[in-house]
Formats: C-alpha cells, structure tokens, sequence
C-alpha cells in the first residue's frame, strides 16, 4: 500500500514537471493567443473559412519574424456555435493555457458569452465577426471590435435608397438569431428614420424548408422593397421561392451575411440575378493586400474567401501588431497597445474608437453589391464601384419568364 | 382566400415528405419498441449519397432512389444486427439503452459525413429544380409536387407490402406482440433487423425527394430526427397509418402557423400540437379511433 502511495506520488510529480517544464519552455518563446471559432456545428462552415484565414496570417506573421522575435502561437478552440461551450473553452483557454488574450468570435450569441467571461477575468478579446450590437454597448472596456456592428451593416444601403431607388413601404424578413434580430430591428429604425412604411417585419427559424406562407403574405402586401437578413441557405430558398411566386417587388435587398457568398449564386440561380446585397468587404476593395488575400487563400485552400475569412485574417494582423508594440505581454500592456491601434488592413484601417454608445468599436465603411451576371459587382459607394448599378429591373424578364 | 389556399398547398405538400420520414420511425418504434433517434442521420445519409450520384454521374435525384433505398436498407440491417441487437441480450439500469445507442450512431454518423464532405452546404442543381406551375393564382413547386406522388406511392406500396406478403404480416405480428409472434414461428430478431432495414430505406426515399427542393449538411438530421418523433406522437406509437395522419397535420399546420403567427413560431406550433397531443390524446389517431369506439 504504501509503495503504491509513493509510486502515485513520484508519478503525480513527474506529470507536474513535465506539464510546467514544457510550458514553461514554450512560453520562452512563444506568444499564445486564444481564438474561438465554431469549427463543428451549423456555422462550421464559416469557422473554417476563419480559421484557414487565421492560419494563412499566422504563417507569413512568423515567416517575417514573429511577435519581435518571438513566435506567435494560436490555439484555435471550437465553440460549437453554442454560448455554453464558448464559455466552457475560454475559461480553459485563460486559466490553463494562460493566452495573453483571445481573437475570433463568429456567432453573436457566442461572442456575447465570450466577452462576458473575457471582461470579468480583464483578459482583452479582439471581435473579428460577432456583430450584434450589445457586445460593444455593454460597458465593457476589454472588448474590442473589428467589424462594424450589425445594426450599421446597412448604412451603404440606406444612402443608395435615399439617392436611386426611393421606397415608400419595405417588408423585412429575418432569421430571429442574435445577428438577424439586430440588422432587421436597426434596419426598421432607418425605414422610419427615412420616412419609409414597414409593411411587415418577420423573423422565421433558421433551416425551413418552405417560406411560401410568409412569401404570399408579401405579395398581397406589395412592398416597394424586400429586405432580408439571412444566412446563405435560407437566403437562397427565400429568392428561389420569390421567382416561383413570381414576387416582384422594385429591389430586393440582402442585409450582408449570406447574399454574398459564392454558394448563393450556385443554389438561388436565376433567382440570384439583380440582387443587391450589403457587405463589409469585397476583394476589389482598394485597400492594401485585399486582392492578394483573396488569391492567396484561393491558391493554398482551393476554395473561395470571402468578408468573414478577410476580417479573420485582418485580426490576426491587428493582434500581431498590438502584441509587438505592448511593452509586455501583460493584460494592461496588451490592452494600452490595443486601444492605440492605427493601422492598415486588407479589411480597411483599424482604429479602436468611442462612438454612440459603443466603446472600442473600429468604424468600418459598409458596401453594397450586385449580383450582376453572375458575378458580385461592388456598386455603391459610385466612387469604388466596378458596374452600373442595374436598375430598375424586369424581374420576369429576368427570371426567364 | 388566395392566401390560405396557398398556405394549405405547401402544408400538404411538404406533409407528403413529413409522412415518408414518420412511416420509418413509427415502424421500428412499432416492432422494437423504441425511438430510433438516428433517424434523421440516416435520411442524411442517403441525402449524401444521391448528392453523390447526381453529382459525380449525373444521375437524375428520383432515379437515385434505386440506389439510396437499398443502400440504406442494408446500412439498417447492419445498425440493427451489430449495434443495436447484442445490446438487447444485455441488463442495464436503463431499459431502453438501445436509445442511447441510436444517439451515439447518430453523432458517428454525423461526424463521419463531415469528415468526408466537411461542413460546406451541398445543393443538387436539377433543371426542374425552380420550376413551378400556377392553378389560378396558386403556385404549385414541381419538384414538392413529384415529391409528393412519390410519397404517395412509396406509402402504397408499403401497405401493401404489410398486408399482403409474408415478412410484412410478420412484422405486423411482432409489433402487436412480440412473444406471441416468436410461439407462433416468427424469428423475431430477424423481423427487426428487416424492420430497421425498412424504416431507413423509407426515410432514404424522403432524404433523396428533399433534395432537389431543400439542401444538405451534416448536421440536416438533427431537426428532422424531431419531426418525426413528433410525427410518431401525432399518430399513435408504432401505428404507421397513424404516421400518414401525423405527418400532413404537421406540414399543414406548421405551414398555417406560419401565415397566421409568423414565421418564427413555424416550430413552436408543431411542438405545442405535440404537448397537446401528449396531453389530451396520449394514443394520437389510434387514441381518437379507441375513442370512437367506446
């Protein structure tokens, strides 16, 4: 008994050492960050457009030196897409892994949790997807925020509906998730702002199969315009429907998300012709490094890219050059550093700032695209676009009638 | 007026497939007497497969029903003579671990078809794919359309297979009573490896029609291994007449729900007929039929 005690004991010890002595010789020369990504689940797909995105940064950051000589290390943890199991993997993440902070967040409900959990222990967690308004509204001075919140996905689209298409009355669809809930509320307000009637505002669970009830009930109303917050599945049923319904209203208008991703013009179709959509990034974007991005991801991955992997990959950028500036690798430093961020990315300049009512928001300029022939057009602003803005359109004619 | 009709149209419609997917369940429920929650992975499957097929041949989805159907009845066979039978020779705190089982299949299953699709969203591009015809202002999908006569016929051909040949008075037998069934000469467990076999064919049939309407990824099993519980509740346990009534009074009245209280409550209706139904009419159908009679 007593030999068995010493042997567990002797055991337990070597496991301690060689747990500390390994770690500690990896934090000699690493620098771990902590990125949560939905990498199973309904929402692993664009986990991992991500997280290949992260990991294509991640490379060329340590090929060019690294974090001032040292490496950077990420450790990428599934949340699943569920809140609970966010939370479960940052607490690992901070408590045992012990990452200087954390990156990532796809989903809003997910990220929401995560922030909770990142601003109670003060470990800083750059945003690079979570949009729904309240993560960067909550007070919460450990939180920052690359991408611009839902609630201004749209602010593209409303000055193209004040200057060409003028709207009297709209109907808005959206999926009742944390991100549809936001768009299709802030978008009401900019409807009421404009003066425009909002004939029906509905939100419909994520993954139906059918939508025509909701879809007849649109045309008996005859909105001038249809807006859409929906991921990319949905978004495709909701336009196929529309053209066998033969709904024709002036425009139909996606609110980011899934309207423009290649997937959408491969399932919709014909439907998907003369769509217009918001978005936060293309790749003809003149900003530095956009276009290489995209051809690079393309090259190595064999597969499209698209906003959601081009805001990971500025992230990790943006991670990259906070760490190297903060004096140390403390929770402040790292902070300090964060908050002083002016730099260039592939997605825009980044700049934490305090406006409205969100505190360390970067202001992203939004976009809005055509699906013109096939092909994702940026048409507004007019000073960056590629095409004419199609408009007005036969939808009949259009759509092969 | 218009409205509702429409309404109606998609309920029944899209309740033709909810039948296909409640028949499979409410048969195994029927002869072993458990909930087969892999259900929905195993439409998945043969989801996969007539991807496959149309994809890499171009084998048209309907004529990948010759494939996906038997492909997923031996697939069943298989679930049920290795995995889930030797469990039943074996005493637990839990009766019914043959469920937890179903669980478990349904994560590898799941897991294994992301490994070798990844999670990316597939879709079949068909010609007729959005194609539609009106009667009057009412628009009828082509493809919900065949997919209903061939929910129709499919059905059919079951009952018939159920009353008239041998096997299927077999499992009849067995889904009343079991014992009594085995003293007669019934072989008991090869009636529920074939059941098992029947039911995944059955909902591979629903799985291949969904497709040129709806799209595919590994985790499309999960909502509809809940729709058809619901629909097995609806109808009565087990009885597969029972699953036909609880599948068109899902689709319509999940397509009602959806005109008349929004879209965002399409689910919840379903699941509140599904508390009701557990409440007021534990038997589903077969309970209103005992009713009748008494």
């Amino acid at each position: 008994m007593r030999a068995l005690k010493t042997l567990m004991v002797f055991l337990f010890s070597v496991t301690l050492c060689l747990t500390f002595g390994v770690s500690s010789s990896m934090a000699a020369d690493s620098v771990k960050v902590g990125i949560v990504l939905p990498l199973t689940g309904a929402q692993a797909k664009f986990g991992e457009v991500e997280k290949l995105s992260f990991d294509l940064a991640l490379e060329e950051i340590n090929a060019a030196g690294g974090i001032n000589g040292k490496k950077l290390e990420l450790l990428i943890e599934d949340d699943t897409g569920r809140p609970e199991v966010g939370r479960s993997v940052v607490e690992k993440l901070i408590t045992k892994d012990k990452v200087v902070m954390l990156g990532g967040g796809y989903s809003s409900s997910v990220t929401y949790a995560v922030a909770g959990v990142c601003q109670q222990q003060e470990i800083p967690f750059l945003v690079n997807t979570g949009s729904a308004d309240k993560i960067t509204t909550s007070g919460w001075d450990w939180i920052y925020r690359l991408n611009p919140p839902a609630s201004h996905y749209a602010d593209a689209v409303e000055s193209l509906l004040v200057s060409t298409i003028k709207p009297e009355s709209v109907a808005i669809l959206y999926e009742n998730s944390l991100f549809g809930t936001s768009g299709a509320t802030a978008f009401e307000e900019t409807c009421n702002k404009l003066g425009i009637k909002v004939l029906l505002k509905e939100g419909y669970e994520h993954g139906g199969i059918d939508y025509k009830p909701v879809l007849t009930q649109i045309k008996r109303l005859n909105p001038d315009i249809i807006y859409m917050v929906s991921y990319i599945m949905d978004a495709s049923l909701l336009m196929k429907q529309s053209r066998e319904m033969k709904l024709t209203p002036k425009m139909f208008i996606g609110g980011a998300a899934g309207f423009t991703l290649p997937e959408f013009v491969e399932n919709a179709g014909k439907a998907s012709d003369n769509v217009i959509s918001a978005t936060l990034w293309h790749q003809i974007l003149p900003f530095p490094g956009a276009m290489d991005y995209y051809k690079k991801f393309l090259s190595k991955y064999d597969r499209d890219t698209e906003y959601h992997g081009a805001e990971a990959y500025a992230a990790c950028y943006v991670i990259a050059d906070a760490l190297k500036r903060a004096k140390s690798f403390s929770n402040t430093d790292i902070k300090k550093a964060l908050s002083e961020t002016d730099m260039m990315t592939v997605f825009g300049p980044v700049k934490f700032g305090t406006w409205g009512k969100m505190i360390n928001q970067n202001k992203a300029d939004t976009y809005v695209v055509q699906w013109i022939d096939g092909e994702l057009e940026l048409i507004w602003p007019e000073k960056a676009s590629t095409k004419k803005f199609q408009y007005p359109v036969d939808w009949l004619k259009v759509w092969g009638y | 007026m218009d409205v509702l009709i429409q309404t109606l149209v998609a309920g029944v419609l899209i309740g033709g497939i909810y039948c296909l997917i409640g028949i499979g369940m409410s048969l195994i429920m029927g002869v072993m007497g458990i909930i087969n929650l892999a259900h929905g992975q195993l439409m998945m499957v043969a989801m996969y497969i007539t991807f496959v097929l149309s994809s890499y041949m171009d084998i048209d989805p309907y004529l990948s029903l010759i494939v996906a159907m038997p492909a997923l009845f031996l697939l069943g066979c298989f679930l049920q003579k290795y995995l889930l039978n030797p469990l039943m020779k074996i005493d637990s705190i839990l009766p019914e671990n043959q469920v937890l089982m179903t669980v478990g299949i349904g994560m590898v299953i799941a897991e294994i078809c992301r490994f070798i699709f990844t999670s990316d969203y597939k879709t079949v591009q068909t010609s007729y794919g959005g194609e539609a015809f009106f009667i009057g202002n009412i628009s009828f999908n082509v493809p919900m359309c065949i997919a209903f006569i061939f929910a129709v016929v499919i059905t059919l051909v079951l009952f018939w297979f159920l009353a008239k040949t041998d096997i299927g008075r077999s499992i009849r037998a067995t889904a009343q009573d079991k014992e009594a069934a085995t003293l007669m000469g019934v072989n008991s467990t090869r009636i529920t490896i074939i059941t098992f076999g029947i039911g995944s064919a059955l909902v591979a049939s629903a799985g291949s029609l969904l497709i040129p309407i709806f799209y595919l990824f590994p985790d499309i099993g999960g909502p509809f291994t809940l729709k058809a519980f619901v629909i097995c509740i609806l109808g009565g346990l087990g009885s597969t007449v029972g699953a036909i009534f609880g599948g068109l009074t899902l689709g319509i009245a999940e397509s009602l729900g959806a005109t008349y209280i929004g879209m965002g409550y399409k689910e919840m209706v379903g699941f509140v007929i599904f508390i009701i139904a557990l409440v007021f009419l534990p038997g589903g159908l077969v309970g209103i039929k005992r009713l009748i009679k008494s």
